[in-house]
């Protein structure tokens, strides 16, 4: 050993005080050991970020597929709720390309402290989520209410984080019924806590909703809609997932609008005439101009208003 | 006559060296320990290395029989959601206004669904793509029992039993019970005409 010598032994180095005598294999396998080391550690620490993708993608697919029994048949309006095992902010996108746009919901969970950053966005076509940017908890509250403009368009669903309350007080009797009859935890027509988010039908407060000229205004946007339905879509959303989500609303009532001018067809030859075919044609131009809840004027209303009367009224009903 | 050790230098002369009556050059015995030490080190190494390709190929083949179990996990478990998508979304597919009676035929019911409008949505289901996120849906008469399957057109609708709305390759399948209800003429008389009908949804591959 005393002649396997790091340093030169001819060098003046080892004569000098204090030199430390370092094998050759010790550096070695230091050196090696310690890039085996980093590897490992780098290869974990990949590993787990791959499997908090996998699962955030996992979860929001599972939250997506969990949304189909919210299809309402002929009852009003429906709730249930998530309870998911971390923290969780669920994120909800739109997109208004292709025929009938795109529901994207991502998923972030907090790991250590830290949300996870995933860019995985699971899609949907058929759904259409009413809520903030993201919505924060570890529990929430799904409510559905189909939306009817004339016929049955589709169940919007709104998700609320039970962190987030909500006050309705001195609603209108309609509404203070249907969500007192839901029974969502977070949602409070009396009594409201000190920290919820207060919904007001007059005066001044967070959400504000005007009954007359039928909008909802929040953080200085206005957002038009049409019935009840719309309305709580307004209150529960953004300005921007609220215009994105109406427009892909009348994305798939125009594909509807079509499926009813065939169908009249069909039943038209069995002599069973709707007399509707022209309305349809002028209802389904009007679903393509409103690309804003602005659009959502009063010829538009009183165009579907009138098909669902003469609708009603006929006896080869087409919905 | 000794053998000079720095004129040495094919390895036969080495080997020579001493075998011919030469006087053996005799290596100072510092020199001989210094050599036997650097072979010694240069095995060491050669072990070392040899070693560091075994671990380098034993991460890599744990690494990817790693990498093939997550994948597989991954491919399973997307599967398993795609079960459990067509598993409710058949239950709840009636329902939705491309299928759903709605008060065509009276009041509104439950799993009731319209086959003129599903004739209609047929013709156009281009456009509908992957929009429910199953690849098949198809519609069959369950009464009056038919031995011959007849596959719905708009040309022999509705004297046929079966509506392919939706047809690819499939892997498994999930069905519901429906009323399947349409408009029917008798006499110049118009009338509702429901029948027992079968929904399945299938994912594919």
């Amino acid at each position: 050993m005393k002649n396997r010598k790091f340093f030169n032994p001819s060098s003046g180095a080892e004569k000098r005080k204090g030199a430390v005598e370092m094998p050759f294999a010790w550096l070695f396998s230091l050196i090696v050991g310690a890039f085996i080391l980093f590897l490992a550690i780098f290869a974990v620490v990949k590993i787990m970020q791959t499997e908090n993708v996998a699962i955030d993608a996992a979860t929001a697919k599972e939250v997506g597929v969990l949304l189909n029994p919210l299809e309402t048949g002929f009852e009003a309006a429906k709730t249930t709720s998530l309870i998911l095992p971390k923290d969780t902010r669920i994120y909800n996108r739109c997109t208004k390309d292709e025929t009938f746009g795109r529901q994207t919901i991502r998923l972030s969970q907090k790991n250590f402290g830290k949300w996870s950053d995933t860019d995985v966005n699971v899609g949907f076509s058929n759904k259409y989520l009413f809520s903030n940017n993201y919505t924060e908890g570890k529990k929430f509250f799904i409510f559905s209410k189909p939306f009817e403009f004339p016929f049955k368009i589709a169940d919007v669903i709104y998700i609320t984080s039970a962190n987030d309350k909500y006050c309705f007080e001195n609603s209108p009797a309609d509404v203070s019924d249907e969500l007192s009859n839901l029974g969502q935890e977070n949602i409070f027509i009396k009594d409201c806590p000190a920290n919820s988010v207060r919904v007001c039908f007059s005066g001044n407060c967070e959400i504000r909703v005007n009954l007359e000229s039928k909008y909802v205004e929040k953080r200085d946007s206005k957002m038009y809609f049409t019935d009840n339905t719309l309305m709580y879509a307004a209150i529960f959303s953004d300005s921007d997932t609220y215009e994105c989500q109406l427009k892909r609303l009348m994305q798939r009532g125009e594909e509807l609008t079509s499926l009813y001018i065939e169908k009249s067809n069909i039943i038209a030859a069995k002599g069973c005439s709707s007399n509707l075919g022209n309305d349809l044609s002028v209802l389904s131009s009007q679903f393509n101009v409103v690309d804003s809840s602005v659009n959502l004027n009063s010829a538009v209303v009183d165009a579907v208003q009138n098909i669902g009367v003469e609708n009603g009224a006929s006896n080869c009903k087409l919905w | 006559m000794p053998c000079k050790i720095l004129e040495l230098k094919t390895a036969r002369q080495i080997a020579n060296c001493g075998k011919r009556g030469d006087t053996p050059y005799a290596l100072p015995p510092k020199t001989k320990k210094k050599m036997k030490n650097k072979k010694n080190g240069q095995l060491k190494i050669q072990q070392m290395s040899f070693m560091l390709i075994a671990i380098t190929l034993f991460f890599a083949l744990v690494g990817m029989f790693f990498l093939t179990l997550q994948v597989s996990k991954i491919k399973e478990s997307a599967k398993t959601l795609e079960e459990k998508n067509a598993l409710l979304l058949v239950t709840k597919l009636a329902n939705s206004p491309e299928f759903s009676c709605g008060a065509a035929f009276g009041s509104e019911r439950a799993n009731c669904v319209d086959s003129d409008k599903v004739m209609a949505l047929k013709n156009d289901i281009k456009k509908y793509g992957n929009f429910w996120g199953v690849t098949n849906i198809q519609i069959r008469k369950l009464y009056p029992i038919s031995n011959n399957t007849k596959e719905c057109n708009l040309n022999n609708y509705p004297d046929c039993n079966l509506i392919k709305i939706q047809d690819k390759e499939i892997t498994s399948e999930y069905s519901n019970f429906i009323s399947l209800c349409r408009k029917e003429s008798s006499n110049g008389e118009i009338y509702d005409k429901c029948e027992v009908a079968q929904l399945t949804v299938s994912y594919g591959k």
